[in-house]
């Protein structure tokens, strides 16, 4: 089995060396691949150093581009599974074995890592809770997806994941619209409890302001979905 | 309802010049390589569609008898907004794709920058597995 981590960062160069550090010793059977989104701070030459293999993107891609470098590596090199975490230091990778565990064992072709399965070590505004559960009830109604966690950034993916996401990735805030896509093209999504750390330096990419444009676009992009390709597997 | 001539004749050259400078700008441009005919395709022909029936207004006079409009000049303003949507449209159409593919030439220059540096690595010193092992 050959096991790829993909560490999206953008100005990560305070936290991505720790990220990195943790892998080694938490995460040692799993190759690592940061996707630079073109930072403008030193990411890219900090996760060379580390000695990752960096993707350096040329101009920004946003989240969902740069993920999808990290598949299409994934899938050019013949990797069984990737997993994703993001590159502030948010996810424990000793939780990755869980999870690729579920890949390996062929009871499922995508998974996530839910803070909500295990009670507490994850708090956030009421805003950002109560859209998090609007998502959750969305996903369920528009294509039975069953996550409880829809914007989790902690995946790890089988072949057929690697392969559907190396094809066509949501552009910009792909969580909830990835696993909408996963499931719509017969895939197996299934979640595994993870715990949430503080992150280890830098913002949140989906600041307060933001989260109600954010619900919009991706309501917007769960409605408009485009039609499957593929008969849908009902147990997924 | 207006059974005289639609236009002033005087305004019918007005508009017809303007469509006509439009048209020729359009075609410099082009000429220029400064505007692909695949882009301008909508632009000429519906600048074209705008002139023939700004020559011959009866055919205004007809479309808005079959669409029920009332004010024939009415259905020119309808017209007029229709073209500059769907020309918008088409605008952002051109902008959507090429953003895809501007996406996808930076994913693979990405994928070609690290498939270098990882055979300038191999080329260096530790011969071995093509250097996916981890570090």
């Amino acid at each position: 089995m050959r096991r790829l981590v993909i560490v999206p960062a953008l100005d990560e160069e305070r936290a991505i060396g720790g990220v990195l550090a943790e892998l080694r010793t938490r995460a040692p059977e799993w190759d690592v691949c940061v996707v630079d989104d073109a930072s403008s701070d030193a990411t890219g030459a900090v996760a060379a150093a580390a000695g990752a293999t960096v993707l350096r993107c040329a101009v920004n891609l946003g989240i969902g581009g740069a993920v999808q470098a990290g598949y299409l590596w994934a899938r050019d090199h013949g990797y069984d599974l990737a997993a994703q975490i993001d590159g502030d230091g948010q996810h424990d990778p000793a939780e990755l074995a869980r999870a690729a565990e579920l890949v390996e064992s062929g009871r499922a072709d995508l998974v996530v890592g839910s803070r909500f399965l295990r009670g507490g070590g994850f708090r956030s505004t009421a805003l950002r809770r109560a859209g998090i559960r609007y998502l959750v009830h969305f996903l369920r109604l528009r294509c039975g997806a069953r996550v409880t966690d829809p914007t989790s950034g902690f995946r790890v993916a089988g072949r057929r994941a690697i392969g559907l996401f190396a094809a066509r990735y949501p552009s910009d805030y792909p969580e909830p619209e990835s696993i909408a896509l996963a499931v719509r093209s017969g895939l197996a999504v299934r979640e595994v409890p993870v715990a949430m750390r503080e992150r280890a330096a830098g913002k949140s990419s989906i600041t307060a302001g933001r989260t109600l444009y954010y619900l919009l676009k991706v309501t917007l992009a769960l409605l408009l979905l485009p039609r499957r390709s593929q008969p849908s597997d009902p147990s997924a | 309802m207006t059974s005289g001539p639609l236009l002033p004749r005087s305004l019918q050259f007005a508009a017809a010049g303007v469509l006509l400078a439009f048209l020729a700008w359009v075609v410099r441009l082009i000429r220029q390589e400064r505007l692909s005919v695949r882009d301008s395709l909508l632009w000429l022909v519906s600048t074209g569609a705008a002139l023939v029936l700004t020559l011959f207004p009866e055919g205004l006079r007809l479309l808005a008898h079959l669409a029920g409009v009332a004010v024939p000049s009415n259905a020119l303003f309808a017209l007029a907004i229709l073209y500059l949507a769907v020309n918008a449209l088409s605008l952002t159409l051109a902008v959507s794709a090429g953003a895809a593919r501007t996406r996808r030439l930076a994913q693979e220059c990405a994928l070609l920058r690290a498939e270098l540096e990882r055979m300038r690595g191999e080329g260096k010193a530790r011969p071995g597995p093509r250097g996916d092992a981890h570090p």
